[in-house]
C-alpha cells in the first residue's frame, strides 16, 4: 500500500499554529514530522533593543496563558546579576500569583482537549471555571490576561483586602467542580477507550527524548523544579508532586488535575501565612545589572523555562536565551504517534500540552 | 458491568447540572464591578495601588511635560505621543507639551503610570473603547482628562447551588 | 432603505413584507369575489362558519380535503407540517438543554421568550445565503440529496402508528417498509460524499457508510424479536400487542441495542464520527451551504422523531397510556400519549449527547459487529424461550 502525505496545516481545525507533515498508510500514521516557525517572531532578538522593564511585557506575550510563571526565571536572574533581596511578602504574592496561571492554564488544556475528542461539555465547563480565577487574578494585578505583574525587585503592588475571602470561596467552589469533571470526564468509559494505552511514552525514552513538565512525570520520573531546586518561598510551603507510572494519555491528563488540586492547596496555605511588610524594593527606576552571565530555571505550567542572561553593563540585556518547555517536548510528538490512527492524532499531541507560540518564540 | 455504572454516573452528573444556576454574564445589560477607582501609582513610595488597569485618566494641571511616559512606551508599544498644545497655559509645564495616547496600539500594561513621577497620568476602570475608524481611537490629552462614568454593578457571587454574577 | 443591524430590524422588514403581502391577498380575493362564482360560494360559507364552524369542516369534507382524508393526514397531522414543526422545536429544546447542562445560556434574544424564533432566524440566515457547490462536482446529484433525505424522513412518517384507527397508512408490512427506507440512508451518505469531488466529504461518507452498515444487522435482528413475539409484521398489531406488558420489560437486552443502533443510525454523539469537526471539517456536508444544508438539517431531524417513534412502537408500548380524557376523545388520548412517548426518548438521546465524547472509527466498528451482535443474538434466544415457553399469552394474527 503506498503511503500518503498530508499536511495538517496551520490553518486548520485540529492542530495549533503549527504544520504536521504527517505519512499515512491508510488509516495508520508511519511518521510524524512537526514543523515548528510559523509564528516565529524573533524575541530574543527584540529584547535587545528593550530596557530591563520594558522587556517585561515581552516576555509575558509567547505563553500569555501563564504569563507570570514564564516570568520568574527572568525577574531571578536579574535579581541574581544585581544581587538584590526580595522582600519575603513580595515572594508570597509571586507564588499566589504563578500558582492561579498554573490553574488557568491547565483549565484551557482541559477545554482543547474536549474539543479534540468531541466532548462539548468538557469544553464550556473548564472556560466557564476560568472566570473564578481569572477574576481572582484581575483583582490582584488589574488585568484579565496579560498581567505584567513581576518586576526585578518584587511585585508592583499590594493584594487588596478582599482577595483572600474570594480566594477561600473560589477554591472551595472549585475543590467540588473537580469531582464533576471526573465523574463525567476522566471516568467516562469511552473516553478511558480513546485515551488509556494510546500514545505511550516510556520512562526510558522520556528520559532520553529530555522532556519536561507534566510529560515527563506522567512517564514515571519524580523531577519538579520547584521540589528539587526551590526558588522563592516553595521550600516553606507543603505540597505534593503527583507522579504516575502508565505513560499514556490519560495519566497525562490525570496528572493536570492533581496538579489542580495541588496548586489550590498552595494558594490557601500562602494566604494563611503571608507576613506583612513592604512587596517591593524601591529601586528608583534603575535596573542596571553589572556586567556578568547567568541562568536561571523554572517550573511553568507545562515544563521547565530557563533564561540564560548576559548582560554587559547596560540598559539593555546583551544576549538573553530563552527555552521554553513546550520547544523539549517537540522531539515527543514524532515518537508517541508512531502507530496511531489518524483520529487519534489531535489528542495525542495535546496531551503533550504543546503551545506553538512558546515554542516558536 | 463496570461500564454501565460509570456511564450512569457520567449521566447523573450531566443531569445535577440541570438544578445549578447559570454562569453566563449578560453583558450590555450586566456589568461588572471593579473594586477600587483604577490602577494608580504613587512615586514617594515606590509601589502601586492594586485598581484595574483600563482607559487613561491625565490630569491636565499635574503634567510637566516631561515625557518620561513616553520614553518608558517606547520600548513597549510606541502609543504614546508627546504632543504640544499652546493654548493651554499650565505653569508647571513650561512647553505645553502633553501625551496623546492611541488606543489601538496600547496594550494596558500600567508601566506608563509606573514612570509619572508627578502623579498625573492613571488608568480608570472603562475599558469600552470602540469605534468604526482608526483615527477615533487616538486620544488627545483633552479627551484623556475626561473623568470616567463606568458604573458596574455585578460581580460573581458564590450561592448554594453553584456559582453566578449577580 | 434602512439597513438591517439587529433582529427586531429583520422582523420589522418581514413584517412589512407580509403585511404589503397579505394586503395583496386581500385586494385579489375581494376581485375574485365579485368574477368567479366559486370563490363566491366559498366566501359565503366563510362568512357563515364564523359562529358555526361545523359547516366550514363540512365545506372541506366535500372537497376532500376534512379531517378524516388522506391529504389531511399527510400534509398537515401526523403527516408533514406537524414533523417539520416538532424538529424545529426539538432543535431549539436541544440547544437550550445542552446550555443549562453546560451553565450557559442558549438563544436568548430571538423571540418573546428565551429565543423560542431562533429556528426561524437560523432559517432566514440560510435562504439569504448563496447557495454554491464545488466547480467539478456532479450537480445533478449533489442536489438531489437533500430532497432525498427529506423523502426518507417523510416515508417513515407515513408508517407510524400514532393511534388505533387513524393513520396514515396501514400495511401488513410496515415493518419491512421501515427497514427498506432505513437502507436508503447510507445510499445518501454515499452520494453526497461522492458527488462532492472533494477529499474531506470523502473521508466522511466512507466513516458513515462503514458505521451504518455495521450497526444495521444488530437493529435488524432487535426488531425481529420483537416481531416473533407479537407474530405479526404490521406496526400496528405490534402496537395492540403490547396491550397488557411492554416489550422492554420482557426483553430490556433488546431495548438497549435498539436503542444503540438507534443513535448510530441518526450520527448522534457518541456515534457522531461522520461530522466529526476536528479532524474532517464537517465530513460529507462539507459542501453544502444556504438551503440545501437547512433541508438537509431538517431531514435529519425528521428522520431523528420518525426513528424515535420506531421504538416507542416496538418497545414502549406505543399508544398505550392511562385515560385522561372524557370519553369520545380516545384517539386524541392515544395521539398525545405516542408523542409524549417519542418526545421522552428524543430528551434522554440528547442528554447523552450532553455527556458523551466521540467513539474512534475502529473502536466502533468492533463495538458494532462483536459486542453488539452478540447481545441482538442473545436477545433472539430470549424471545424464541418466552414464546417456547408460552409465557407471553398473546397469539395475534400472522
Amino acid at each position: 500500500m503506498s503511503e500518503l502525505t498530508v499536511n495538517i496545516g496551520p490553518q486548520h481545525p485540529g492542530s495549533g499554529h503549527f504544520r504536521l507533515i504527517v505519512k499515512l498508510d491508510g488509516d495508520k500514521i508511519v511518521e510524524v514530522i512537526p514543523d515548528p516557525g510559523y509564528v516565529h517572531r524573533g524575541d530574543e532578538k527584540v529584547s535587545e533593543y528593550k530596557n530591563y522593564i520594558q522587556n517585561i511585557p515581552h516576555f509575558e506575550r509567547p505563553a500569555i496563558l501563564d504569563a507570570s510563571n514564564m516570568l520568574f526565571p527572568y525577574v531571578h536572574a536579574v535579581e541574581d546579576l544585581m544581587k538584590l533581596e526580595v522582600p519575603v511578602r513580595g515572594q508570597y504574592i509571586r507564588v499566589i500569583m504563578a500558582e492561579l496561571n498554573r490553574i488557568i492554564s491547565h483549565l484551557y488544556y482541559f477545554a482543547i482537549y474536549g474539543i479534540f475528542v468531541g466532548h462539548s461539555t468538557m469544553f464550556m465547563w473548564p472556560v466557564a471555571d476560568r472566570e473564578h480565577f481569572i477574576d481572582l487574578a484581575q483583582m490582584i494585578s488589574g488585568q484579565r490576561v496579560g498581567f505584567a505583574f513581576l518586576l526585578p525587585g518584587g511585585v508592583r503592588n499590594d493584594i487588596p483586602e478582599a482577595v483572600k475571602e474570594r480566594a477561600n470561596e473560589a477554591c472551595n467552589y472549585f475543590e467540588k467542580r473537580l469531582i464533576e469533571y471526573e465523574r463525567i470526564f476522566m471516568n467516562n468509559p469511552i473516553f478511558e477507550k480513546r485515551a488509556k494505552g494510546m500514545g505511550i511514552l516510556s520512562k526510558e525514552d522520556a528520559i532520553k527524548l529530555g522532556v519536561v513538565g507534566p510529560t515527563l512525570r506522567a512517564s514515571g520520573v519524580k523531577s519538579d523544579i520547584r521540589k528539587d531546586e526551590p526558588y522563592a518561598v516553595y521550600d516553606k510551603l507543603d505540597f505534593d508532586i503527583p507522579v504516575s507510572k502508565d505513560g499514556d494519555s490519560w495519566a497525562r491528563a490525570w496528572i493536570h488535575i492533581e496538579e489542580m488540586r495541588q496548586s489550590m492547596s498552595i494558594i490557601k496555605q500562602a494566604l494563611k501565612d503571608i507576613p506583612s511588610g513592604p512587596v517591593k524594593l524601591n529601586l528608583r527606576g534603575q535596573i542596571r545589572p553589572p556586567p556578568g552571565e547567568t541562568f536561571s530555571r523554572a517550573e511553568s505550567s507545562r515544563g521547565a523555562v530557563s533564561f540564560y542572561l548576559i548582560s554587559n553593563g547596560g540598559m539593555t540585556p546583551y544576549r538573553l536565551r530563552m527555552i521554553t518547555p513546550s520547544f523539549r517536548n517537540l522531539r515527543a510528538i514524532s515518537h508517541i504517534t508512531k502507530g496511531l490512527l489518524l483520529a487519534d492524532l489531535p489528542p495525542a499531541f495535546w496531551s503533550l500540552d504543546y503551545w506553538p507560540v512558546e515554542a516558536d518564540r | 458491568m463496570n461500564y454501565v455504572f460509570k456511564l450512569f454516573s457520567a449521566i447523573k452528573s450531566g443531569m445535577k447540572h440541570l438544578f445549578m444556576r447559570r454562569l453566563t454574564f449578560r453583558y450590555p445589560n450586566q456589568k461588572l464591578k471593579f473594586h477600587g477607582d483604577g490602577y494608580q501609582y504613587d512615586p514617594k513610595e515606590g509601589v502601586g495601588i492594586a485598581g484595574y488597569r483600563g482607559r487613561h485618566i491625565l490630569y491636565l494641571e499635574k503634567c510637566t511635560g516631561c515625557s518620561l511616559c513616553f520614553m518608558m512606551c517606547k520600548g513597549i508599544s510606541q502609543s504614546i505621543q508627546m504632543v504640544i498644545l499652546p493654548e493651554k497655559e499650565i505653569p508647571v509645564n513650561k512647553k505645553s507639551s502633553f501625551p496623546q495616547i492611541d488606543y489601538s496600539k496600547c496594550v494596558y500594561c500600567g508601566f506608563c503610570v509606573d514612570a509619572c513621577p508627578f502623579k498625573a497620568l492613571f488608568e480608570t476602570n472603562e475599558y469600552e473603547i470602540v469605534s468604526y475608524d482608526r483615527e477615533s481611537l487616538l486620544f488627545t490629552p483633552d479627551q484623556l482628562a475626561i473623568k470616567p462614568k463606568y458604573k458596574g454593578k455585578y460581580e460573581l457571587k458564590y450561592g448554594k447551588s453553584g456559582a453566578y454574577h449577580g | 432603505m434602512s439597513e438591517i443591524r439587529t433582529f427586531p430590524d429583520f422582523l420589522k422588514r418581514l413584517s412589512i413584507i407580509l403585511g404589503a403581502l397579505v394586503l395583496l391577498i386581500i385586494i385579489i380575493f375581494g376581485v375574485l369575489i365579485y368574477t368567479i362564482p366559486a370563490v363566491s360560494n366559498f366566501n359565503d360559507i366563510l362568512l357563515e362558519s364564523i359562529g358555526n364552524p361545523i359547516v366550514m369542516l363540512d365545506y372541506l369534507d366535500s372537497l376532500g380535503v376534512g379531517i378524516n382524508s388522506l391529504f389531511f393526514k399527510i400534509a398537515v397531522f401526523p403527516g408533514y407540517t406537524w414533523a417539520a414543526l416538532i424538529a424545529a422545536e426539538v432543535i431549539w429544546f436541544e440547544r437550550k438543554f445542552l446550555a443549562k447542562m453546560q451553565l450557559r445560556v442558549g438563544p436568548l434574544y430571538a423571540g418573546v421568550i428565551g429565543g423560542i424564533l431562533q429556528p426561524i432566524a437560523d432559517v432566514a440566515k440560510l435562504i439569504f445565503k448563496e447557495m454554491i457547490s464545488p466547480g467539478k462536482s456532479d450537480k445533478l446529484i449533489f442536489y438531489s440529496v437533500p430532497l432525498l433525505i427529506n423523502a426518507v424522513g417523510a416515508s417513515l412518517l407515513a408508517v407510524l402508528p400514532v393511534s388505533d384507527g387513524w393513520l396514515i397508512m396501514r400495511s401488513d408490512v410496515s415493518m419491512l417498509i421501515v427497514f427498506a427506507v432505513i437502507g436508503f440512508v447510507p445510499i445518501s451518505v454515499l452520494l453526497a460524499g461522492w458527488a462532492s469531488n472533494s477529499k474531506f466529504p470523502f473521508v466522511g461518507a466512507l466513516r458513515g457508510l462503514h458505521q451504518m452498515i455495521a450497526f444495521e444487522v444488530s437493529m435488524l435482528i432487535a426488531a425481529l424479536s420483537v416481531v416473533l413475539l407479537s407474530g405479526s409484521l404490521d406496526l400496528v398489531n405490534i402496537v395492540q400487542a403490547q396491550s397488557s406488558v411492554w416489550f422492554i420489560v420482557l426483553m430490556p437486552i433488546g431495548a438497549v441495542v435498539f436503542f444503540i443502533t438507534l443513535l448510530a443510525e441518526l450520527e448522534r454523539i457518541p456515534f457522531d464520527l461522520p461530522e466529526a469537526e476536528s479532524e474532517i471539517v464537517m465530513g460529507y456536508l462539507t459542501e453544502y451551504s444556504s438551503m440545501a444544508f437547512g433541508n438537509i438539517q431538517l431531514g435529519t431531524y425528521i428522520r431523528f422523531y420518525a426513528l424515535s417513534g420506531i421504538f416507542t412502537t416496538l418497545f414502549l408500548g406505543g399508544w398505550h397510556g392511562p385515560q385522561f380524557l372524557p370519553a369520545g376523545f380516545e384517539i386524541v388520548n392515544q395521539v398525545e400519549w405516542f408523542t409524549l412517548k417519542t418526545l421522552l426518548v428524543m430528551v434522554i438521546i440528547i442528554i447523552l449527547r450532553g455527556v458523551n465524547p466521540r467513539f474512534r472509527i475502529d473502536q466502533l466498528l468492533r463495538f458494532g459487529w462483536s459486542r453488539l451482535l452478540v447481545l441482538a443474538f442473545l436477545n433472539l434466544f430470549i424471545a424464541l424461550l418466552i414464546l417456547e415457553m408460552n409465557w407471553f399469552p398473546f397469539s395475534g394474527g400472522i
